[in-house]
């Protein structure tokens, strides 16, 4: 479970205080709010990434562990972009691969070698049906092929939390409701919880939480 | 006839782009044809020449390991400042700190770290009694050669480096790399080395092309028995005898062949690593030398203080030290200054003579090739234009000379700022390509609408947003005609002496005190030019923005 509490995001100018957050596995809460109202900065909060620009504040958990002071790539979150930045020197097979676990063991126990880790990240591509983009690089691939190529990568870090920043802005209103709708198929079915940043209300899953920041925002008189 | 006059004008342009850029071509194939009969008896006589195959393996080996380890710390360097608050103190050094010659940094080390120099001294002072001389750095060796052109090339794969970053998305991986739980040092290995070190190919192929044949560091610092291959094909190329003419039209041939071996060295070096990188990619594994890129976290301060120290050091010397004294015993004087101005006048005149119209001619051509590939929407590729720093010195001046020789032409500077322009253009080039292709076209687009022609436009807004770009091309450009060393001793046959050759032709003798006087000023003309160029830029920022790329 996720949860984010007694969070205040403010700069010199303004003030939000956050309702506190609890995500169950697999849930989605989807954050709107108009730009440069600090969306992507508390995402990037939650990965652990240095904030420059404003000042947060407040207690992350997950599964009851917390975060505050762990370092990025210690807190098991995945994280998707827009570019969900598939590595260019990487085939999608090896961007895949990349994100396994190296601690990633066969059903007798063995740790994989590199046959079997690419076998995996195969596996993962078939079952979206997409084993054929397997040898591709990034830049061969259309916009919503690399969305979720990017979505696979993420989940097959295991992650035990997601974060989604307007992963799917940059595609055409069809392949969007498509895609995102697949991507959340995925997250429930793999238990994974998941906070997206949005400005799309019209594709949000109807059981998803909705937290719209503009009503959390205040302005600091000067 | 407007049109007529404006195809005549662009024709005109491009032949002189193209006489800038191919006369580095142009050298080296007339340096492949012989100027005697070859026999086979040549060839056998060549290949007898007693330490060839020792010569030819240690520069290979030279060439190959000391850009490839510049290159390695340039990256672990580049990894530590990049995303640091300290990023911007190194770009603003960077320039400076690359002007320092190759031939300061090579006899600065000798004169710090070699038994009997300062360094060492100091040492023996601490310990109290003379040092083992294996502590110290040997004055003429292979090793010292790979420690100063490694150690002098760093910034400007530092300077390569700083253009690349621009243009990818570094901090996205790093973050993405970080998301999947890998540390920061081993996100920079795994996703960002191998595609830096694919787009630093022309950066190394330039900095192999140049230890390749250097000569003047090869002279002074470089292993004796056998000499380096640069020494040894100079030898032949200045000899009279028709076996040395035979022997420098072969040696010219190998010289080629051991560039296709660098070029290919490159490649293999690239793909091995490139391969490495990709499998621990796969098995999810950080590499084992990720933790050394912290060490480097020092470097600016580091190469800082030995240019400083570099500098003191000849300072010092100039004014009356020696590797026998102890401070309280030196006669500080200034002497040998008031001495030695008599002589130098002459060269440091010359020097400033041919620096200051190659410079301002190479970045002339450099802007004129710019924008006549701008007005052709069709850039031409980068090797293209930077031939001069490609392909080696020794075989294109070998060419040059014949040229010079057959066209019966004098011993004058003119001749040497032409054999320059190919150099200060090339680095010129390097400098302003990015500057001027990532101009924000929106303002010229406003002065359009505005009614401004073409011309005005490219005047009134172009240049002058250029200008700090512009100021940084003519520092660099100087310093690099300030360097040149081949082209000014074989074009000039001694007749025209620079700074460069002087200091050169001294430090071949024993004399470290004048020699000193002259590294000093050699050092020195480049710092001048940047401070100027500095000063300048920011006056000129108080108008406009110079970081527009």
């Amino acid at each position: 479970m996720l949860r984010i509490i007694n969070c205040h995001i403010s700069t010199d100018h303004w003030r939000i205080e956050l309702p506190d957050i609890f995500l169950q596995s697999g849930e989605l809460l989807v954050l709107t709010g108009p730009s440069g109202m600090g969306k992507s900065t508390f995402l990037h909060w939650v990965l652990g990434d240095t904030i420059k620009h404003a000042n947060i504040s407040g207690e992350i958990h997950l599964n009851d562990v917390s975060l505050n002071a762990l370092s990025i790539e210690k807190r098991c979150i995945g994280l998707l972009m827009q570019d969900v930045h598939l590595f260019p020197h990487l085939n999608v097979l090896d961007n895949i691969c990349f994100a396994l676990p190296s601690s990633a063991k066969d059903k007798g126990g063995q740790k994989l070698n590199k046959n079997q880790r690419k076998e995996a990240a195969m596996r993962l591509l078939n079952k979206i049906d997409m084993g054929y983009v397997g040898e591709h690089f990034a830049e061969q691939l259309s916009g919503g092929e690399r969305s979720r190529v990017g979505l696979i990568r993420a989940l097959a870090n295991q992650p035990k939390a997601l974060l989604m920043d307007e992963p799917f802005a940059a595609l055409d209103p069809q392949t969007c409701a498509q895609v995102s709708q697949w991507a959340f198929e995925q997250l429930h079915t793999q238990g994974v919880p998941a906070i997206m940043v949005s400005h799309d209300i019209n594709n949000i899953p109807p059981e998803a939480q909705h937290l719209d920041l503009a009503k959390y925002y205040r302005r600091i008189a000067s | 006839m407007a049109t007529k006059i404006r195809r005549l004008t662009l024709s005109t342009g491009w032949l002189l782009v193209a006489f800038a850029a191919g006369l580095p071509l142009f050298g080296v194939i007339l340096g492949l044809w012989p100027s005697v009969p070859i026999a086979w008896a040549d060839i056998t006589r060549f290949f007898a020449y007693k330490g060839l195959m020792s010569s030819v393996t240690s520069t290979l080996f030279l060439s190959l390991s000391a850009p490839l380890l510049a290159l390695y710390v340039a990256f672990m360097v580049y990894s530590q400042y990049r995303f640091n608050p300290r990023w911007q103190a190194l770009e603003k050094r960077l320039a400076p700190l690359l002007s320092l010659p190759h031939l300061a940094v090579a006899l600065g080390l000798v004169y710090l770290f070699s038994p009997g120099g300062m360094v060492y001294s100091a040492f023996a002072g601490i310990i109290g009694h003379a040092a083992p001389d294996w502590l110290g750095l040997p004055r003429k060796s292979l090793l010292t050669m790979i420690l100063a052109i490694s150690i002098k090339e760093v910034p400007f794969f530092l300077l390569i480096f700083s253009a690349l970053g621009r243009q990818l998305a570094i901090k996205d991986w790093l973050l993405q790399g970080r998301a999947l739980g890998y540390s920061e040092s081993a996100s920079w290995w795994l996703l960002v080395f191998p595609i830096m070190l694919k787009q630093s190919r022309l950066a190394l192929l330039a900095a192999m092309a140049y230890t390749l044949s250097v000569l003047d560091i090869s002279l002074l610092i470089g292993p004796n028995i056998p000499e380096l291959y640069a020494v040894a094909l100079y030898n032949w190329q200045t000899g009279f005898t028709s076996a040395d003419q035979a022997n420098a039209f072969l040696g010219n041939l190998l010289l080629l062949i051991m560039l296709a071996t660098l070029i290919t060295g490159i490649y293999l070096h690239e793909w091995l690593v490139v391969m490495r990188l990709r499998t621990n990619a796969v098995m999810a594994k950080p590499l084992n030398i990720a933790r050394l890129s912290r060490v480097f976290t020092a470097w600016l301060g580091f190469f800082s203080l030995l240019t400083v120290a570099i500098l003191v050091t000849f300072l010092l010397w100039s004014l009356g030290w020696n590797s026998q004294s102890t401070l309280s015993s030196i006669n500080w004087s200034p002497a040998l200054w008031q001495d030695e101005w008599f002589f130098m006048q002459g060269p440091l005149l010359n020097s400033l003579h041919i620096a200051f119209f190659s410079s301002i001619l190479g970045v002339a051509i450099t802007l004129l090739a710019l924008e006549l590939q701008q007005q052709s929407q069709r850039y031409l590729p980068d090797y293209i234009w930077l031939l001069a720093i490609l392909l080696p010195q020794l075989s294109m001046v070998h060419g040059w000379r014949i040229a010079h020789s057959d066209l019966s032409a004098s011993y004058t500077t003119s001749w040497i700022i032409l054999t320059h322009i190919p150099f200060t253009f090339a680095y010129s080039y390097l400098v302003l390509r990015g500057p001027f292709q990532s101009l924000n076209r929106h303002y010229e687009l406003v002065a359009a609408s505005f009614g401004y022609t073409y011309w005005q436009r490219w005047w009134q807004i172009r240049f002058m947003l250029l200008r700090p770009a512009l100021l940084s091309a003519l520092a660099i450009a100087f310093s690099v005609s300030i360097a040149q060393y081949i082209p000014t001793l074989i074009i000039g046959a001694g007749r025209i002496t620079t700074i460069t050759t002087e200091a050169v032709a001294i430090a071949s003798g024993n004399e470290q005190s004048i020699t000193a006087v002259y590294m000093l000023v050699q050092a020195i003309l480049p710092f001048i030019a940047f401070l100027i160029a500095s000063v300048l830029a920011q006056r000129i920022r108080g108008s406009f923005d110079a970081t527009h790329h």
